[in-house]
């Protein structure tokens, strides 16, 4: 039973922070309407971003914070730089773009900073709290918090008038512009605050495993945390983020000894495809009215 | 003085298809103005070419000049064009319909504007229609034809215009409809001052409510004047407000009809 509760309570809170990945995606989706698949190395890049700060002997608040800064910044350019030309066309070629810029950037980062893992101490220890009988690790309890503060933030940010706006540019980009919402610049702030969750994911994830280009191959966890939360739902990727993560660690938890290891990534694949077949707007996602 | 003037405006959607061929019109400020023609005439691209709404369909203004109080109004784009005073109700309603009424009137006021003032909009939108007020949480996609139509012209009050530009408020609307929100746009024209330029194909219910009038015809203005000379017109009688049934065939000569404006 403790073991089941250990699977649980460690597979939730990796769950939260694949959702810190996730909630780019969908900032991105909700106010452009389009999905972002270079999420996962937009993720990377922040992490390399705030380790290079870091190594630079900035403190680890101030390289966060300027990181921060430095990423919503990238993220604005990159509006102005590659999306206000894609204005008008079909959105698969702005898919194409983002799976682009992803392949990019996965390998800008390791070209530039070299392949090998950096490490990115947050100073957080290695000894895990004990409560009853479950082992609960330190950094992914860390993360969780962070995950739930971040979700928090943005369902906030979605009741401000700016955040209403950049719904409204995400529901329809010609009535936007009709009623004097400017849309490039509500991509460009969508983007910019994707590119602050990055950091807090990038962050997060770096101080376990190491910043290096793996970071990027998070895309795959986010992305099922969005479809099966809902592509455009910030409470989806915090209750898809939860199911993702628990799932993803109690089944593995029973199964690897038998099978001898990797069913996570059949679990996420899974839960994938069941969404998509079963229920293809997610838990929280909207299906789109039609009315004339 | 908010007047908007076009002068011989031309546009070319996608490079090669001429839609608008050197259209000349005038909205005097506080004037009411219906802009009448059947479908494909041009009457939307017209509108389009106003509110800066012509690069998402590919199209561009080739020749010509579109000031709005003097302003020359190519340069701009379309939010800054709507900052300068004019607002475009877009044609099929095209309200936020996964917002609710209200956080659509929100997503319209301009940004960095006080939150008085947005209150103190909105109230006056929910004053012209009730309605919405009613079903103000509930989501704008599940309020019915009517009921969107009035939160598009809401919307776009929100905006605070000097001009509005109403294209086909009318389409799929029931006659009384129809009816009820030519009255609530004919008393924000008189009680506010705001011009409206309105595009219609209903053109009888709109000959009712608007001063002057601009026939189109496949991209040319073709005809215009008051309302009540434009209604007076055999041909716009029997071409755009159904004949009146007054023609007694037995008498005429047969001969095919042709609109007298393109001899």
């Amino acid at each position: 039973m403790a073991y089941f509760a250990e699977l649980v309570v460690n597979g939730a809170l990796t769950g939260l922070m694949y959702s810190l990945a996730a909630l780019g995606f969908v900032l991105i989706y909700k106010s452009a309407g389009v999905p972002n698949l270079a999420q996962g190395a937009v993720v990377m890049i922040a992490g390399y971003v705030v380790w290079l700060l870091f190594s630079l002997g900035l403190s680890l608040f101030l390289a966060v914070i300027l990181g921060a800064a430095i990423m919503f910044a990238l993220g604005l350019l990159t509006e102005r730089f590659l999306l206000r030309r894609m204005v008008g066309q079909p959105v698969i070629m702005i898919v194409m773009l983002t799976l682009g810029l992803e392949i990019l950037l996965r390998g800008i980062g390791p070209g530039f900073l070299g392949a090998a893992p950096k490490s990115l101490d947050l100073g957080i220890g290695l000894a895990p709290i004990i409560i009853g009988d479950v082992f609960i690790n330190r950094a992914y309890l860390v993360g969780g918090v962070v995950a739930v503060v971040m979700i928090a933030a943005a369902l906030l940010f979605f009741r401000t008038r700016l955040g209403t706006k950049l719904r409204a540019v995400s529901d329809d980009h010609v009535s936007s512009w009709a009623v004097g919402i400017s849309v490039e610049k509500a991509i460009g702030i969508s983007w910019g605050l994707a590119g602050i969750s990055a950091v807090a994911a990038g962050v997060l994830w770096g101080s376990v495993q190491g910043v290096d280009w793996t970071l990027s191959t998070l895309l795959f966890p986010a992305v099922a945390v969005v479809i099966l939360g809902g592509i455009d739902s910030i409470w989806g990727v915090l209750i898809g983020g939860l199911l993702v993560g628990i799932l993803g660690s109690v089944i593995p938890g029973y199964l690897d000894a038998v099978v001898g290891g990797g069913t996570r990534d059949v679990v996420t694949s899974l839960i994938i495809l069941l969404t998509i077949m079963i229920r293809p707007y997610g838990i929280f996602g909207r299906e789109d009215i039609e009315r004339i | 003085m908010p007047k908007l003037a076009l002068s011989n405006v031309e546009v070319v959607y996608d490079k090669v298809f001429l839609a608008i061929k050197g259209v000349s019109l005038e909205v005097e400020e506080g004037d009411m103005v219906a802009l009448l023609g059947a479908n494909g005439a041009g009457k939307s691209t017209t509108l389009k070419t106003i509110s800066g709404l012509l690069g998402p369909e590919r199209g561009a203004v080739t020749r010509g000049e579109v000031t709005f109080g003097g302003r020359d109004l190519l340069p701009l784009g379309a939010p800054e064009r709507v900052a300068s005073g004019l607002v475009h109700v877009l044609e099929g309603r095209r309200i936020f319909g996964h917002l609710t009424p209200d956080e659509n009137l929100v997503a319209a006021f301009r940004s960095g504007g006080a939150t008085a003032r947005l209150n103190e909009l909105r109230e006056r939108v929910y004053t012209y229609f009730p309605r919405l007020k009613e079903r103000a949480r509930s989501k704008a996609g599940y309020l019915s034809g009517g009921e969107q139509q009035m939160l598009a012209i809401g919307r776009a009050l929100m905006t605070e215009p000097r001009l509005i530009m109403l294209d086909e408020p009318s389409l799929g609307l029931s006659p009384i409809l129809v009816q009820e929100i030519f009255a609530i746009i004919r008393e924000i024209n008189s009680q506010e001052g705001v011009s409206v330029l309105l595009v219609e194909q209903n053109a009888a219910a709109a000959l009712e409510i608007v001063r002057t009038a601009y026939l189109v015809e496949n991209g040319h203005i073709v005809m215009s004047g008051t309302a009540d000379v434009l209604k007076q017109n055999p041909d716009v009688q029997e071409f755009y407000l159904g004949g009146g049934g007054k023609v007694n065939y037995h008498e005429v000569k047969h001969y095919r009809r042709r609109k007298r404006w393109l001899a």
